[in-house]
């Protein structure tokens, strides 16, 4: 499914949001991919991401180490992972471009941004899933201040209820922002949880943040 | 879902994790509290029963044998727990893996869009008689649905769209409704996709994947355009380095 697709935000903030899906295709290419998959986690480490994780394990945001992911891969193994950074997720591009080892990339991000670092690397990409954005009763629909924390799991596993929980501990002091994103980002097992977009949008709720915009 | 009372210490910090606010707190005779789950709430998500992601102190949450559930409460978790791995896909998740792995299976080529419909997302959930709604509809215009789909597992009769009766108690996440037409089908379905909005009870994000051509553009973007349609400046790009190739049918 196209759990990391449908992310809300300002487009500002959505410019600080990649995830990286390295996945083996059932049927077609993921006998013997194991070890590859290994080979990218541990080059995805080295560069740095904010968050990574697996539906067996469970994330680094919620304590797991990366070699319990690797150690948990599947027959059809799969990596994923967010940066909040563009250039480290050139970089990665371009390592993986190097390793060349015929696994499927997909990068979910800004796609105009994301189509210009293909452009520098001479890839022609190959397809694009968009997203056409909500329809129905969108007046069932919480507010955008919430949305922009639970559709960062798009298996829908992080509850209004939790986000507006923590945002009320925030409110109230007795939990910071960096707490809060801890928090919020724990169901979100596969790991595309942005820790640091969370701290950013959190930090509105801190009480001397309040009064100050309150003044 | 089911909560161990004997285990559970009622400190209630399950509760607001659940997503469809399944998990209550009840005061039982010697004034205890103690948490208890719903089942006509609970979606089978798995939330609850992650060590690292409630951290229940008395570890009291646990799941009835596969034997002592329903069919529907079986399936609920295909729709809701993205660790689990249906039969007929053969990978974890609530359908294919849509553009993730489209450079090798070719699922979508060029001249053809890729619709998924995603029930109940973000965060409302959908129901059975709300999917039946859209596979009725879509089967109605003769469209076949992606196979590797658990929805496919509900629906009696692929020529109606109808739904097994046994399913239609079913509540889930999300469900996603997923097909593969023609390019030039495309402002068909998305007219049908306007109707069908109109139609549920519940909202779905909409998907549509499309090959890159040759010259390196999009179809995909002048035809949302000419249907009016915004796509999000966020999305999914397989860059396409998978082996073997394949864009053409």
């Amino acid at each position: 499914m196209s759990h990391s697709l449908h992310r809300r935000g300002a487009p500002e903030d959505l410019r600080h949001d990649y995830i990286l899906l390295v996945t083996a295709a059932s049927g077609v290419n993921h006998e013997n991919s194991k070890e590859k998959l290994r080979q990218v986690l541990d080059l995805v480490w080295e560069i740095g991401p904010i968050n990574t994780g697996s539906n067996e394990t469970g994330t680094i945001l919620s304590g797991v180490s990366v070699e319990e992911i690797k150690a948990g891969f599947t027959k059809v193994p799969r990596v994923r992972c967010c940066f909040d950074s563009e250039d480290k997720m050139r970089e990665i591009l371009k390592r993986l471009l190097a390793m060349d080892l015929g696994i499927s990339v997909t990068v979910s991000g800004p796609r105009g941004r994301i189509e210009e670092m293909c452009q520098e690397m001479g890839v022609q990409p190959h397809s694009v899933n968009f997203s056409l954005d909500i329809w129905g009763k969108r007046e069932k629909l919480p507010p955008e201040e919430i949305m922009e924390f639970v559709t960062m799991c798009g298996h829908g596993l992080i509850s209004k209820a939790l986000v507006t929980d923590t945002i009320e501990r925030i409110k109230n002091g007795s939990m910071t922002p960096e707490q809060g994103a801890v928090r919020m980002g724990s169901p979100c097992v596969c790991g595309l949880f942005n820790p640091t977009r969370a701290v950013k949008a959190l930090q509105k709720y801190v009480p001397s943040q309040r009064e100050e915009t309150v003044k | 879902m089911v909560v161990d009372q004997e285990k559970c210490i009622g400190c209630g910090i399950c509760m607001v994790y659940c997503p469809n606010d399944a998990i209550q707190m009840e005061e039982k005779e010697n004034g205890a509290r103690r948490a208890s789950i719903l089942q006509e709430k609970c979606l089978e998500c798995g939330n609850c029963i992650r060590p690292r992601v409630v951290r229940c102190p008395g570890k009291a949450f646990y799941e009835l044998p596969e034997e002592d559930r329903s069919l529907s409460r079986r399936l609920r978790r295909f729709f809701s727990d993205p660790s689990t791995t249906h039969p007929l896909t053969g990978v974890p998740g609530r359908g294919t893996e849509e553009v993730k792995t489209n450079d090798v299976t070719g699922r979508v080529c060029r001249g053809e869009l890729g619709i998924c419909l995603e029930l109940g997302r973000p965060i409302i959930g959908t129901s059975a008689a709300d999917i039946e709604k859209v596979t009725m509809r879509l089967a109605r215009m003769d469209i076949v649905l992606e196979e590797c789909n658990p929805v496919c597992e509900m629906i009696a009769d692929p020529e109606t769209g109808k739904f097994k009766p046994e399913f239609m108690d079913a509540s889930f996440i999300s469900a996603i409704v997923e097909f593969v037409i023609p390019f030039s089908r495309g402002p068909e379905v998305l007219k049908v996709c306007k109707e069908i909005a109109e139609e549920i009870d519940t909202v779905f994000s909409l998907d549509m994947i499309c090959c890159y051509d040759e010259d390196g553009t999009n179809p995909a973007v002048a035809l949302c355009e000419q249907e009016g349609i915004s796509p999000r400046s966020n999305a999914k790009v397989n860059i396409g380095i998978g082996r073997p190739y394949r864009i053409e049918r």
